[in-house]
């Protein structure tokens, strides 16, 4: 399953933000969830991410489709520290002792995971990556690493719809994407990796070669075309930076938050 | 002016060169077809005079390419691209950004351009090969007829003297490769741009004047300028295909297969609507048109790998299905020549045996398949799907990229499967070819149209369609 991380066009919400806000925006969830040490900031900015993506011209069906292996997976982390943990005061038992601490810390870390990666699939879903690499360029960023991120996402759907055609090539061919033991584990690995890899490896041989043709390293620096302007959009974001920042100050203060 | 002298070009994995002591002079301004069997050294001599070759490709020279006096060996390929243009085969393979203005913008933004120089470039561009409505979209939504305009215009906008074009409509339907061939033209009398065609389909080029090259084996075997038809003829190089096909015979209690009322579209397009049709054993269905007509989806739909939205598929039961994708190498799981043969079940070894030897792949039993050449791996994948003898065999753009050898290899499976009682699909862009090999022809466009090929042919004449009628590829339109 590869998640859906590409950018979707639109002029809704934060895509009318610039990619520095967005990033700015980015990064302050990041040290909200990562600051605070309760749960309620988190919760916070969980819906928040939420509202914002629904802003952005996203259904929130649509977005919970796009981060559903980010559900999955924080629910996993949420049950595996809930029975790992003994700490605390026994609440009820499933075989397994579940405690107050157990569950308050799987929360914490199925949250702070929430948060990151959905904030961070929702920075890459409206911010245009070319007009982000050109920011990054504006910043200082060589120009050489600042397309390696616009080469990235480009390959998000190659791969996504390379491995769905491998997938039918096996079916029609008879071949079980079922995994019974570690052999047919090593063969499906096998049978999909291997055509995807290729075609993965000749597209870049190619796009390497496109870029070159088409002058890419001539120059130390490359003309950037497109201006950004800082606009009232990026000025709600700063805001919205600014509440999440003084939320995580107060969560410090205030350790139950 | 590109000077060509005793070019030698090797792979370090092959026996023989890839191009063997080849001499020649471009002018400027002059229009240039490269054509030959695949495997020549068509591609090859492109990527040397773009100067990928040995910077990027490694690869053993002798002799000397120079643009303009200047060696191409010795320059960095960024550098040689201020004079030389490359339009590599796959335009999806060499879209570098993901916005269609971007994507213009990128060789010029590189070429280190004032932005106003930069915009204004853009937009001429845009505007030369008709695309401007499409400035805002992004890359990945556009059609490969799209696709390729813009990877023409994205070369137009470093403005190089000399553009190269790669079998630039190989992948395009025949009305984007007939767009091409318009645009080729005007380069050629609105710019006076040097023109270097890489292309198997000769007879649109002819109003160019060009100068034919006809390689063979890494050198040049016939030059000749030319715009006459009778021409390409006298030479060999008209690539009729005048397939005289027996009369189908009965197959006892065979079932045919069924499509009925089929519906289906995605996105909100209808692709199909309430499509009937019914194809009989021993029968080759061709199915052209469009790209982004529903010719890969009416396929996916027989073997379900889609849904209909409404209608039904009736395959006869238990009938066995070989599907052929477009891409062979997306079909190669196993890691030997023979795995790919007990892919599907143990087989006995002297089946592999006459498979293999049918193939033209003897002595390649323990090879790795995905180190075979493209015309081996598209051999080696339909002779996998025949072996289990399918009764209904769908075969995707089973022609692209294979030379005249392997396009014959491919028809005479077709025919013995037919022979044997097999409903055949095919989808193919060949035109001249589905419109000789098939028995009927379905035309998937904006109204779908079903009948022996003459007359579909007939009623796309009529509807202005040129470019999916056989006259048009074979001069008698061009």
């Amino acid at each position: 399953m590869i998640p859906r991380v590409s950018y979707s066009m639109g002029e809704k919400g934060l895509h009318r933000a610039s990619p520095e806000a967005n990033l700015l925006l980015l990064l302050g969830f990041l040290v909200a969830v990562l600051a605070c040490p309760g749960i309620l900031v988190k919760l916070g900015a969980l819906a928040l991410v939420f509202i914002l993506a629904t802003l952005s011209g996203e259904r929130l069906r649509a977005f919970l489709r796009r981060i559903r292996f980010v559900l999955i997976f924080a629910a996993f982390l949420f049950v595996a520290q809930a029975i790992s943990i003994r700490e605390g005061e026994t609440l009820f038992s499933i075989g397994v002792a579940i405690t107050d601490q157990g569950l308050l810390f799987g929360a914490q870390m199925a949250l702070r995971f929430l948060v990151i990666l959905s904030s961070s699939m929702l920075f890459v879903m409206v911010t245009d990556p070319d007009r982000f690499a050109h920011s990054l360029i504006r910043l200082g960023i060589p120009y050489r690493y600042g397309f390696i991120l616009v080469l990235a996402l480009r390959f998000v759907p190659f791969f996504r719809q390379e491995l769905k055609t491998v997938r039918e090539a096996q079916q029609v061919r008879g071949v079980s994407p079922s995994v019974r033991n570690f052999s047919s584990l090593r063969r499906a690995i096998r049978y999909t990796f291997l055509p995807v890899l290729v075609s993965g490896l000749t597209r870049v041989d190619s796009i390497a070669i496109s870029m070159k043709g088409r002058c890419f390293g001539l120059h130390p620096k490359r003309t950037v075309s497109q201006e950004s302007h800082w606009g009232r959009m990026d000025w709600i974001v700063v805001g919205l930076l600014l509440l999440l920042i003084g939320s995580t100050v107060i969560a410090r203060r205030y350790t139950w938050l | 002016m590109i000077e060509i002298e005793e070019l030698c070009i090797q792979y370090p994995d092959r026996l023989h060169p890839a191009i063997d002591r080849l001499t020649e002079t471009v002018d400027r301004g002059e229009v240039i077809v490269v054509t030959g069997p695949s495997g020549c050294g068509k591609s090859t001599l492109c990527r040397a005079l773009a100067g990928f070759i040995p910077e990027m490709i490694p690869a053993k020279v002798s002799g000397e390419i120079t643009v303009d006096g200047e060696s191409v060996w010795t320059a960095d390929p960024a550098r040689v691209a201020t004079r030389l243009g490359l339009i590599q085969q796959d335009p999806d393979a060499q879209i570098c950004t993901l916005n269609v203005w971007q994507e213009v913008a990128f060789g010029p933004e590189n070429l280190c351009l004032p932005p106003s120089e930069v915009a204004a470039r853009v937009e001429q561009c845009l505007a030369f090969v008709g695309i401007t409505h499409l400035a805002k979209r992004t890359t990945t939504t556009l059609s490969g007829g799209e696709k390729q305009r813009l990877a023409i215009a994205s070369i137009l906008a470093m403005a190089p003297e000399t553009i190269l074009l790669d079998e630039p409509t190989a992948n395009l339907d025949p009305e984007g490769a007939q767009a091409v061939f318009n645009l080729l033209r005007e380069l050629r009398d609105r710019e006076g741009r040097t023109l270097i065609v890489v292309e198997h389909r000769l007879a649109p080029l002819l109003p160019l004047s060009p100068r034919v090259l006809v390689m063979n084996k890494g050198g040049i075997v016939i030059r000749r300028a030319t715009r006459r038809h009778e021409d390409l003829v006298a030479l060999g190089l008209r690539a009729g295909w005048d397939l005289a096909l027996p009369v189908s015979a009965k197959h006892g209690e065979a079932v045919p297969l069924l499509v009925k009322d089929l519906t289906f579209g995605y996105n909100g397009t209808r692709l199909l609507e309430n499509l009937s049709i019914t194809v009989e054993p021993g029968e080759i269905l061709g199915i052209i048109g469009p790209n982004g007509g529903g010719k890969t989806t009416l396929l996916r739909l027989i073997a379900g790998l889609e849904e209909p939205d409404d209608g039904q598929v009736i395959r006869p039961k238990d009938s066995v299905l070989g599907y052929l994708f477009q891409h062979p190498h997306q079909q190669i799981f196993e890691r030997t020549v023979r795995g790919e043969f007990a892919i599907e079940g143990a087989i006995s070894d002297e089946l592999f045996r006459r498979s293999l030897d049918a193939a033209n792949l003897s002595g390649l039993e323990s090879a790795a398949p995905l180190s075979l050449s493209l015309g081996e791996q598209r051999r080696l994948t339909l002779a996998t799907t025949l072996i289990r003898d399918p009764h209904l065999l769908l075969l995707d753009e089973p022609f692209i990229g294979q030379d005249r050898a392997n396009v014959a290899w491919i028809i005479a499976k077709i025919l013995a499967a037919r022979a044997k009682g097999a409903v055949t699909l095919l989808v193919s862009h060949d035109i001249p070819l589905v419109n000789s090999l098939c028995d009927r022809l379905l035309y998937l466009g904006s109204e779908p149209i079903i009948g022996d090929p003459r007359t579909v042919s007939a009623r796309l004449q009529m509807m202005e369609k040129d470019a999916f009628t056989p006259g048009y590829w074979e001069g008698e339109t061009a």
